[in-house]
């Protein structure tokens, strides 16, 4: 549409100088500021590849980045399969399906910081309920975040139940949008439902569920809140993650270079996962520019 | 009969699921309204009283309501309903921009918003930090709301939604003299309810879910947002359960009201733009 050529550039003025100061800006700090490092006293002076090679000469690092592969190469999946199930689950309305969905957002209201609060008291090994549930029904009481061996697959729990109804929501748009007739007629045919899932449903629900996987990955890359406020990353650094390693870099030891050194290896990671996830998007959505 | 046996599944399926999700915020909003001495007196033996509270007291919201909870719950109601005014108003500009003209750079630039919408905030948490303390910002509202206003989710959001207005009202009203602005503000926008109310919702919730960029942004007391306070308190005085379930429930029902008002548009318009 036709218009003085200023005027669309005054509609998005606002927010792209939003964009340039608080997104793009952070990002060319971040690179420059993990080329520098501190002297003695305390003047910035530049150190070329330093930081970068002190990360890659310290295990404790590699020990980090290892703990948060294992721990986005379960929960991902994970979290996308439980997101499926729920979508399944809400996909045919019935009459009470509607309060179901409600129930499947709920946790979404409770934040990531009260999400880990919770679960911290729920999952206590002395107070929780959780283990007076599991002694009520006969097990044995676990100790949950208190133990390297369970830190992690915990935590991936419970992210997951913070997370899967959020993820939900997409997946059970793509269901939604895939044709009735179509299992109709495979049911006609004598399918039956797990040939259908199967068959027809997953081979449709590649887009949707590639798409959550991608921006689930992303999420889950910088998952902070549960790891400083109920494990700070113990026991044993069994759930010291990237994200945990950068904030202490910062603010514990003050060492700003290694700090961004590391949000740079965090930016380059996110902006990979961000650059297949657009590709995904825009092979869907044609029109999109 | 193989349908029916199939239908109970599902439904036993259902009921399991949902209690697995809602138990652990029922259990923390009614033990809120218990005694503090009765908070765990019941959890390490589970039975009815586990999930059934004996003696009822709003004990523990007289005790938050008169310490520093209330600042805290002001500063995170400001913050959030300053971001989502700015941020519809933002974000419903540069959507409308997309949609509506054609203008050097434009798939340019959307290709940025659409980068912008797919790297999560927190990944520039740390270098924001960096800026926001050259700039002498920390311990301000500023920091903790300019950074929130302009998002790509928000934008693409509105852009889908303009565009599917048809154009020739456009140019219709661009005939009988109406300048742009008077097109977005007294046409465009109004026509917009579902849209805006799903936009405000989303930068409502990841408003008040921020915890990692408020921790480091403020360390005064008087900004501490509500999920910095609590996360603090269950440090700082571990002993004082009734306070802090007090405050976790306050926190959870403050989000879930506008949540449910609005969650059947959420669902409607997310669906209707991954359709697209």
């Amino acid at each position: 549409m036709h218009a003085r050529r200023w005027i669309p550039y005054a509609f998005l003025a606002p927010a792209f100088i939003g964009l340039v100061i608080f997104r793009f800006t952070p990002i060319c700090l971040a690179l420059s500021g993990s080329f520098f490092g501190q002297s003695i006293r305390g003047a910035s002076i530049f150190v070329g590849l330093k930081n970068y090679a002190e990360l890659i000469g310290d295990p404790s690092f590699w020990s980090t980045v290892s703990t948060t592969l294992i721990f986005n190469l379960i929960i991902n999946p994970f979290q996308v399969v439980c997101a499926l199930a729920l979508a399944m689950l809400v996909r045919r309305p019935t009459k009470l399906v509607d309060v179901f969905r409600a129930a499947f957002l709920l946790p979404m209201t409770v934040s990531i910081a009260l999400t880990s609060i919770l679960w911290s008291i729920l999952l206590d090994p002395t107070l929780g309920p959780v283990n007076g549930f599991l002694r009520f029904a006969g097990l044995p009481p676990q100790p949950f975040f208190r133990s390297a061996g369970e830190a992690l697959p915990t935590l991936i729990l419970v992210a997951t139940w913070k997370g899967a109804g959020y993820w939900m929501v997409f997946l059970l748009a793509g269901l939604l949008a895939i044709p009735k007739e179509l299992d109709e007629s495979a049911s006609i045919d004598g399918a039956n439902a797990w040939q259908r899932f199967f068959g027809v449903t997953l081979p449709l629900m590649r887009r949707p569920l590639a798409f959550v996987l991608v921006a689930d990955t992303a999420a889950n890359f910088l998952l902070f809140a549960p790891v400083y406020i109920v494990t700070n990353g113990g026991p044993n650094d069994a759930t010291h993650l990237l994200m945990f390693e950068a904030y202490q870099s910062a603010f514990a030891f003050l060492n700003q270079g290694r700090s961004l050194a590391i949000s740079t290896i965090i930016l380059v990671i996110i902006l990979a996962i961000a650059l297949v996830e657009l590709r995904l998007f825009r092979s869907d959505d044609g029109s999109a520019a | 009969m193989k349908a029916s046996a199939l239908a109970i599944a599902r439904h036993l399926a259902l009921v399991l699921v949902a209690t697995i999700l809602l138990l652990p915020v029922y259990w923390l909003i009614m033990s809120a309204f218990r005694p503090a001495d009765d908070i765990f007196r019941y959890a390490g033996e589970f039975g009815l009283a586990t999930l059934l509270p004996r003696r009822l007291t709003l004990e523990n919201f007289h005790q938050i309501f008169a310490g520093t909870f209330p600042r805290a719950l002001f500063n995170s109601l400001f913050v959030c309903t300053a971001t989502v005014t700015l941020g519809v108003l933002v974000n419903s500009m540069a959507g409308f921009a997309f949609a509506v003209f054609d203008f050097p750079f434009r798939r340019a630039l959307f290709i940025i918003v659409l980068l912008s919408f797919m790297m999560p905030f927190e990944s520039i948490v740390i270098p924001l930090y960096t800026l926001v303390r050259t700039l002498h910002w920390t311990d301000t509202y500023a920091a903790l709301i300019l950074p929130e206003v302009a998002g790509g989710l928000i934008i693409f959001l509105f852009r889908q939604f303009f565009a599917g207005i048809p154009r020739e009202i456009y140019e219709a009203a661009r005939v009988d003299g109406a300048s742009w602005w008077q097109i977005y503000w007294q046409m465009t926008l109004p026509l917009s309810g579902p849209t805006i109310a799903t936009a405000s919702l989303m930068m409502f919730i990841h408003q008040w879910d921020a915890f990692f960029w408020p921790l480091v942004a403020t360390s005064s007391a008087d900004l501490a947002v509500v999920q910095v306070a609590i996360a603090r308190n269950m440090t700082l005085e571990q002993a004082n359960w009734g306070a802090l379930f007090a405050s976790a429930s306050t926190a959870v029902i403050v989000a879930a009201v506008p949540f449910f008002i609005l969650q059947r548009s959420y669902v409607r318009v997310v669906a209707v733009q991954a359709d697209k």
